[in-house]
This record gives C-alpha cells, structure tokens and sequence, in this order.
C-alpha cells in the first residue's frame, strides 16, 4: 500500500515536475578540436601567443571575446589553406594590434567645420554617407578581412569613435570596441545607427571580390576615406601572404597616428577677404519620379582611363571638364524643363591648395550652372564649363567659401544644440540640394605599390542618394580603368543611357556594371 | 545598355521608420490641428495642450527617437522629463493642486533610477552622463524656487528631490574624479 501510493506520488510528482532534461554537450569548437590535436610544444604556442593576446586586450570582456574568436577564426582559416601554424601566428601577430585595445579611451573630437552640418540636418533614413570600394582579383576571405580590420583601426583614431551630442556642437567619442566586417545584404551607403552606446560611424562590407567601406561624412571626405580603405586592403593583403611596402604611403598601419591627421584644417585657411558661395538659385532638376527607396539603382561605367584622358584632350580640356560637359548634356535629356538652369556641384579638395595631412573633411565645393537652352551640343558648352571651373574652383573662390563657413560656425557656436538642431532642419529641408541638378566628384588617380596593385582590379567611389537631384556621379581611377558611378534616386534611365552613348559616340569603350533597381 | 549585376539581391524591404513616419504623419497632424479647434468650438478647460503635449511625447520617445545619443539613460530621463512637464500640465489646465506634491515625488523616483542605471554600467554610461546632469541640476534648482515659493506648505518632496539630486552629483564627482571635468569638457565645447 505504501510503496502504491510512493509510485503514485512519484508520478504524480513526475508530472507537475517534469524531470530536467540532460542537457546536451555542446560539440567542441572547431578550433577546440583543433587544438586538442596538436603536439603538446604546439599547443604550448598557441597558448603563449593568446597570454600575448590578453595582455594587449583590456577592453569589455565581450569585445574581448568576439576579437579573440576573430583570432581563431582567422588560425582555422590558415589551417584550412594549408598556412603551418609558425606562419598564421607570424602573420597573426598579436603586436599588431599595437596599445589600441589595451588602453581605455581618452580621445574625443570636436568636428571639423565642414562636418558639423551632417549629424544636424540628418533624418531617420537620411544621412549623408558614401561608399568607396575595392575589387581585387581573389575573392574576399572574411576571416582575413576581419582581421585586417581590427590591426587597421588603431591607425585611424578619428575613426574609432561614436557620435555624441554636446550642449553647444555634436563631437567624436573614442570608443574601444571591436569593430565588425559584415557580408554585403542591403542597399549601398544605407544609413547607419549611429545612436546607440559605441555605435561606429563607418561599416566594412565585403561581397564576392569587393571591399566596401561606407563613411559618415562626419567622419572623413573622399581623401580620408581612400586613404582607410587603402590602409585596410593593404593589411588585407599582407594577411593573405601578399608582399606589401606601405612604408611611408599615408596608409601604413604600422605608423603612429599624429595630430595633423585628425586636425580641422579648415583653420589652415587665411582668415581674410570676403565670404560667399552658398546660396544659389534653385537649379533644374531631372523629371523623373523620385523613388521611394533610396538609391534606386547604382551603375558603374568602367572605361579604360588612358583612352578617356586621350577623348578629354582632344576637346584641350580636362576629364572634369569632358565628363562635366557630358552630364550637362545628358542632363539635358533626362528633363523636360525648356528654361531654368542646370547646375552640377564639384567637390573641391582644399588639400591642393592647402597641403595638409588631415583625414577629417577638408573639400569645398563649386556650382558650375548653364542655362538648359545653351545645353545643345558639346562644343558649345565645354569651353564654358573649363572657364567656370577655373574661376570657381579657384583658390580666391574657395577661400570665400571657406570663410563663409568659419563665420557661420562662429555666429551659431553659443546657440545651444536643441535650436540649432531645429533651425538646421527647417532651413536644409527647405533648400536641401535644390539649388543643384547633379554632382560629379573626381577622387583622381589612386596610386598603389606595384606589389599591391597587382592583386587589385579596379577602385570605385559611390555617392550617397542625394534628396531632390536624380543622380550623383563620381569618377575615380586606379590601375587604368576609370569607373564613373552614377547613384540614381528615379527609376527613369535617361540620364546613364544618354551618358552611356554620348561616351560611345566618342568612341570610348566600357563596360557597365551595377545593382539591380531596388525598387521595383 | 547592358548592365552586368554586381551587387547581392536586396531581401523585400521592412517598413523603414521613415516610411512609417509618412504615413503616421497627417493622422497626427489632423489630430494636432483639430483638438484645439474643437476644444475652443466645445469651450470649457483647455484640455486640448495636454492632448498636444501627449502626442508630442509619443512621438518624440516611441515613433521618431534620437538619432544620435540614444541610450538608457537619455530616454529614461526623455521619459521623465515629458513625464513632469504633463503632470504639470494636468494640474495647471484640468486638475489643480497636486503637482506641486507629485512631480517631485516623480522626478525623485527619476533620479533614483537614472543612479541605478548609471552606477551599474559605469563604463560605458560615463559617456552618456550629459541627460543626467540636466536632470540633476533641473531637480536642484526646482527644489531651491519651489520651497522658496510654496514656502507655507511643508514642501518636503521638494526638498527631498533636491537632496537626492546633490546626493547623485556628488556620487558622480566622487567615482568619476578627472573625468568627470574632461567629461564636461567635452561636452560644452564650442571648437
């Protein structure tokens, strides 16, 4: 009777209490499994090498975490290829994450003076970012690219930082994090989270054989940008066995970081003559309707550069001047307006009129306006275009421009933030970009140490969708191939069709690569 | 033109907050502009600036949040902020004669909770301590104008605020030391 009722306790007991579930071991890591199957002089390396590891890394212990399993990620890969264990972790060494994650932060920086407009006129979906990218002749090995990222961004400090709010003006917090590499899955120069505790303000991304790195413009202009990426696929490329010589190039990983990199040289400039360049007329802009989502397609054209300057000089002028002429023209065609004028936005990089060594923004930029009725055919035109140029990109020119930038920074550097916010909002959702009808930004002629070249195709620059014009274009060249992109916010073609015969016509031959439409 | 396809298919697009946004936009705008007009047609209190304020604090924490600084600590005290100013606004418009009891007793729970939120993650919300010291020096400078206001009525909420308020800045000063300094530094620069 007595063990009846224990069985009938016991089940009953069962069944309100089920029994805990033995809990499954977890299989070991593969690079657990790794470990345990070698020699014990090897393992005794690999453990001295990750003691190294935890003396250069002192940062929260998940960041830790996630930087040591790019370690053994990273190791496996080696193994994988058949790389000896002596030579991963040659490759691997830990010296090369210098003291970045072994100190806590100390640095912040205030923006520089170009940059200050871009956290205040930002939206939720809107913000100003661009893209510049990297294909080599191999696919891209993740694990690698990871690495190289984490050895890379302690030469960039102005980088490694989040986005704060201050009373008067928004700055750059260090931030000692593990920053992460991620696989391409959305929509070129999307806008990043740059809220959150530590967010980081640039993302790497990497898809078949490119290298994508997607900036903030608070961060860095065109120059800053090419010069991380480089820094970044040079590192990459010494990770995959690759003979790299970036002594002295701007790139070198290996370098300390100094203050003229992160300085706002904007202050380099003379503080005299008079200030203007902003306000404009509104421009014509291209029919199209405006797409929903933003770009709505990104196209490359990749042309062989020696044959594009040969074209240029044959109409005595520059390729600014030829590809500028023939964005007026397509331009032309992508409207319906009968009168207005077209304007196109030129970036300026003050570094050539002003030497500096900054990595923080430091362009300007030029209007170059034709009224569309004049817009008939290239000769007409280009000759004014070349002019214009000259005049507006001209020292004097940007010199105003500059110092109309300084004097706004101090007429608004005591209103405190929560107005200027406001004000900044009303006043760029009232003007935006519509006093232009386009851009072309020429990021010039990327130069490589033969060793690197060699493993790399082509570079390209895409720009972020811009809010009213209908496309925004850059050029930018490396190892002869000149790749012209063209950023679309409207799904009509005009615009890249009638640039695309208007380069054939001149008998330049290219290849046109790019995205599907994003909207369909 | 034949275009060769070099990026990834994008998946189907979530609604993005902005689209959400645009669409959320006139529903709200025509409440905005009718409450007040059918408040002045029905007459009576104006209960009306507390629908508007609602609707400004719903918007400003729940459909459109900040897009640079948004942390425990900066919605918390966003929260208790709007919180107080509707309380305040109950009692002046509809309701009065309890606010100058609750709203301290509120933002003294506030204070207490942003120290917790703020001393348990100590590394990292040391960068997010510019809301707080809003908070503080907002709680400190309430308690010294309402006692010497309302200086009849016991005011010991007020007084208690304002204590916890110090109590925290202290705290704060002490754990922090120089880097609470570099911390204002930055934070008030206008380079």
């Amino acid at each position: 009777m007595d063990y009846a009722l224990d069985s009938k306790l016991a089940r009953f007991v069962r069944r309100i209490k089920p029994a805990k579930k033995k809990k499954k071991l977890a299989p070991p890591s593969p690079f657990k499994q790794y470990v345990e199957s070698l020699s014990d002089e090897k393992a005794e390396q690999l453990r001295e090498f990750f003691a190294d590891f935890g003396a250069h890394c002192l940062i929260a212990k998940k960041e830790t975490k996630k930087l040591r399993a790019d370690f053994e990620r990273a190791i496996l890969h080696y193994i994988n290829v058949g790389v000896s264990l002596d030579e991963a972790l040659d490759l691997l060494a830990v010296k090369n994450l210098g003291s970045f994650y072994a100190r806590p932060p100390v640095l912040w920086f205030p923006l520089d003076d170009a940059a200050k407009i871009y956290p205040l006129s930002m939206e939720h979906g809107i913000m100003s970012i661009f893209r510049l990218s990297v294909y080599l002749k191999q696919q891209v090995v993740p694990e690698l690219l990871q690495m190289a990222l984490n050895f890379t961004i302690r030469r960039f400090p102005s980088f490694a930082t989040t986005l704060k709010k201050g009373f008067f003006w928004h700055y750059l917090d260090t931030t000692k994090r593990r920053f992460t590499v991620e696989k391409e899955k959305g929509v070129p120069c999307e806008s990043l989270k740059v809220a959150l505790s530590g967010s980081q303000s640039f993302r790497v991304i990497y898809y078949d054989n490119r290298i994508s790195v997607e900036l903030f413009h608070v961060l860095t202009d065109g120059v800053g940008g090419m010069t991380f990426l480089m820094a970044l696929v040079s590192e990459y490329l010494r990770l995959t066995g690759v003979k790299t010589e970036s002594d002295g190039m701007p790139w070198d990983v290996n370098a300390i970081p100094i203050a003229e990199e992160v300085e706002n040289a904007f202050a380099k400039v003379p503080r005299s003559g008079s200030a203007s360049g902003f306000m404009d007329k509104l421009a014509v802009q291209m029919n199209g309707k405006l797409s929903e989502n933003k770009p709505s397609r990104v196209i490359h054209f990749k042309m062989n550069a020696s044959e594009l300057k040969a074209v240029a000089e044959k109409h005595n002028t520059t390729i600014t001047v030829y590809l500028l002429t023939l964005m007026f023209l397509a331009g032309r065609a992508a409207t319906d307006e009968l009168h207005g004028e077209a304007s196109i936005q030129v970036p300026v990089n003050m570094r050539k009129l002003y030497p500096s060594k900054t990595l923080r923004n430091f362009s300007m930029y030029c209007g170059i306006r034709l009224p569309i009725e004049e817009t008939t055919d290239l000769q007409s035109i280009i000759v004014k275009i070349h002019e214009q140029l000259q005049k507006k990109a001209s020292k004097e020119s940007m010199d105003a421009m500059v110092m109309a930038t300084v004097r706004l920074v101090k007429i608004l550097k005591y209103i405190p933030l929560i107005l200027k916010q406001r004000v900044a909002k009303v006043v760029y959702g009232f003007l935006g970009d519509k006093i232009f009808s386009n851009t072309l930004s020429n990021l010039g002629v990327i130069e490589m140490p033969q060793a690197m070249a060699e493993h790399i195709e082509s570079v390209d620059a895409v720009l972020g969708p811009p809010i009213t014009n209908r496309a925004a274009c850059s050029i930018v060249t490396m190892n002869d191939i000149a790749t012209f992109t063209i950023t679309k916010t409207t799904l009509d073609p005009t615009f890249e069709e009638a640039m695309h015969d208007l380069l054939l016509a001149d008998n330049i031959s290219m290849t046109v690569e790019g995205s599907d439409f994003y909207e369909a | 033109m034949k275009l060769k396809i070099t990026y990834p298919p994008v998946e189907k697009h979530k609604l993005q907050r902005r689209h959400l946004l645009r669409i959320i936009r006139w529903p709200v705008l025509f409440i905005v502009v009718m409450s007040p007009v059918v408040n002045y047609i029905i007459g009576g209190k104006a209960w009306s600036l507390v629908v508007l304020m609602s609707i400004y604090m719903t918007w400003s924490l729940v459909l459109s949040p900040d897009l640079v600084e948004y942390n425990r600590i900066s919605q918390w005290i966003k929260l208790i902020s709007f919180s107080c100013s509707l309380l305040g606004m109950i009692d002046f418009f509809l309701a009065p004669g309890w606010a100058i009891d609750v709203v301290p007793i509120v933002c003294f729970g506030g204070l207490v909770i942003t120290g917790v939120l703020f001393f348990t993650d100590i590394d990292r919300q040391k960068q997010n301590m510019l809301p707080m010291l809003f908070l503080i020096v907002i709680a400190i400078l309430g308690s010294i104008v309402g006692v010497s206001i309302w200086r009849e009525s016991s005011g010991w909420p007020l007084i208690i605020m304002g204590v916890t308020a110090g109590l925290l800045l202290l705290a704060c000063i002490i754990t922090l030391r120089g880097e609470f300094l570099r911390e204002l530094k930055r934070r008030f620069h206008v380079k």
